[in-house]
């Protein structure tokens, strides 16, 4: 069970500050809107956290583009709206000062590089199904299967409005153990630079019933180069000797999944 | 990203898909030439996936299709409405474990990797949300 209270809540209030600003092209009439600041949870998503950002810069584009998909980029690199912003963070974290400094677009979607975002109700598809991938890992769908709708509005309002208890009292369901006291498999997603994130089956327990380390997992995943590995998430180095389980309990997003930005 | 939305190759063992030639598979512009490929082959690049319909969606006369590993679930999903002359409107929901729904940028890889068995990997497809 997800235990140190302090940890989660410490997790839950990572903030970034971010300084959105439009892209100068898009700029109609002769003067450029002030740049948009806004400190942004690190477990959020950008549509759920941008609608005043969107108002602050309607007025500013060409009337033709008013209604049209508000995307972001860093450094010419779009940002996929459905990876949590502290990914998206933790994945330039070489080339941030803070704050962190993006480009506002309602012109030339990339549509080869992003998903559409038509509303709140895809961001929270989305979430929902990463939670339930999660939990075919954790649990065989058991935990998932048994929560009931009620249970999905309170973890998705919980995520949307920022508040902790409300999506903590649903989550530490998903976050039970058996009677070993670890999850099935462990549910997460590793980033190396701009590839496709990927994914495999890693137990939290080796076969002699011992429970895995970072390091141990790293091990399994890059064999020898596992020592040269920097792994970074929610913006710090875990050190190599965390437990895995411990790990998906406490420092998981709110979908569920540990999200870990690699580096070599 | 240059992600051509292949065309899954036809696998030669599957004996009901006599009828169903690859080259009856509408041909988009970008897709390589259908190479017909032996499922579980020692080809590292390729996955055998295994397509089935459920709720109100038509069966595919062809189940089994083998794809590249780092084929995102969205071109699948572009794919079977084709091969099903679906409208571009109409919606099609793909599934894994009949559990989830992975996003359209997902690659196969990981949820082979993850939830594949007996050396495929089965997508159940729906016209409308089937498993939330």
């Amino acid at each position: 069970m997800a235990n140190d209270r302090e940890v989660l809540r410490e997790i839950w209030d990572g903030r970034i500050p971010v300084c959105f600003q439009l892209d100068s092209s898009e700029v109609n009439g002769l003067q450029a809107p002030d740049p948009y600041y806004l400190m942004v949870p690190r477990l959020s998503y950008f549509p759920l956290v941008t609608d005043k950002v969107r108002k602050h810069f309607q007025r500013f584009i060409h009337p033709d583009m008013k209604e049209s998909e508000m995307w972001i980029d860093f450094n010419g690199q779009p940002l996929k709206w459905h990876y949590p912003i502290g990914v998206l963070c933790d994945l330039h974290i070489p080339e941030i000062s803070l704050p962190w400094c993006v480009t506002v677009h309602f012109d030339k979607f990339p549509e080869s590089e992003l998903l559409h975002c038509p509303s709140r109700e895809a961001v929270e598809s989305y979430f929902m199904s990463c939670i339930k991938e999660a939990d075919v890992l954790k649990h065989r769908s058991q935990v998932v299967s048994n929560l009931q709708k009620k249970d999905h509005n309170q973890l998705w309002l919980g995520l949307q409005n920022d508040k902790f208890d409300q999506f903590w009292a649903v989550n530490r369901k998903l976050m039970e153990v058996n009677s070993e006291e670890t999850f099935k498999y462990i549910p997460f997603r590793l980033y190396q630079g701009d590839k496709p994130f990927s994914q495999r089956l890693v137990k939290p327990i080796n076969e002699e019933g011992q429970k895995k380390t970072l390091f141990h997992f790293l091990q399994e995943i890059y064999a020898e180069d596992a020592c040269k590995v920097k792994v970074t998430t929610h913006g710090v180095e875990p050190p190599p000797d965390t437990p895995l389980q411990w790990m998906s309990e406490h420092l998981s997003y709110p979908d569920n999944f540990l999200h870990l930005c690699v580096a070599f | 990203m240059s992600d051509s939305p292949g065309t899954p190759v036809e696998t030669p063992e599957n004996v009901d898909t006599a009828e169903a030639p690859a080259e009856s598979i509408p041909p988009e512009p970008s897709s390589p030439a259908s190479v017909a490929d032996r499922p579980n082959e020692t080809n590292k690049h390729k996955i055998d996936i295994l397509l089935k319909a459920t709720g109100n969606a038509p069966i595919m006369k062809q189940k089994k299709w083998t794809v590249e590993k780092d084929k995102k679930i969205g071109s699948i999903i572009e794919f079977i409405k084709k091969y099903l002359k679906l409208e571009p409107s109409e919606s099609l929901f793909l599934y894994v474990n009949q559990a989830f729904a992975p996003a359209p940028d997902q690659i196969v890889r990981n949820l082979y990797d993850c939830y594949g068995s007996d050396g495929k990997l089965v997508l159940h497809y729906c016209k409308s949300q089937a498993w939330g």
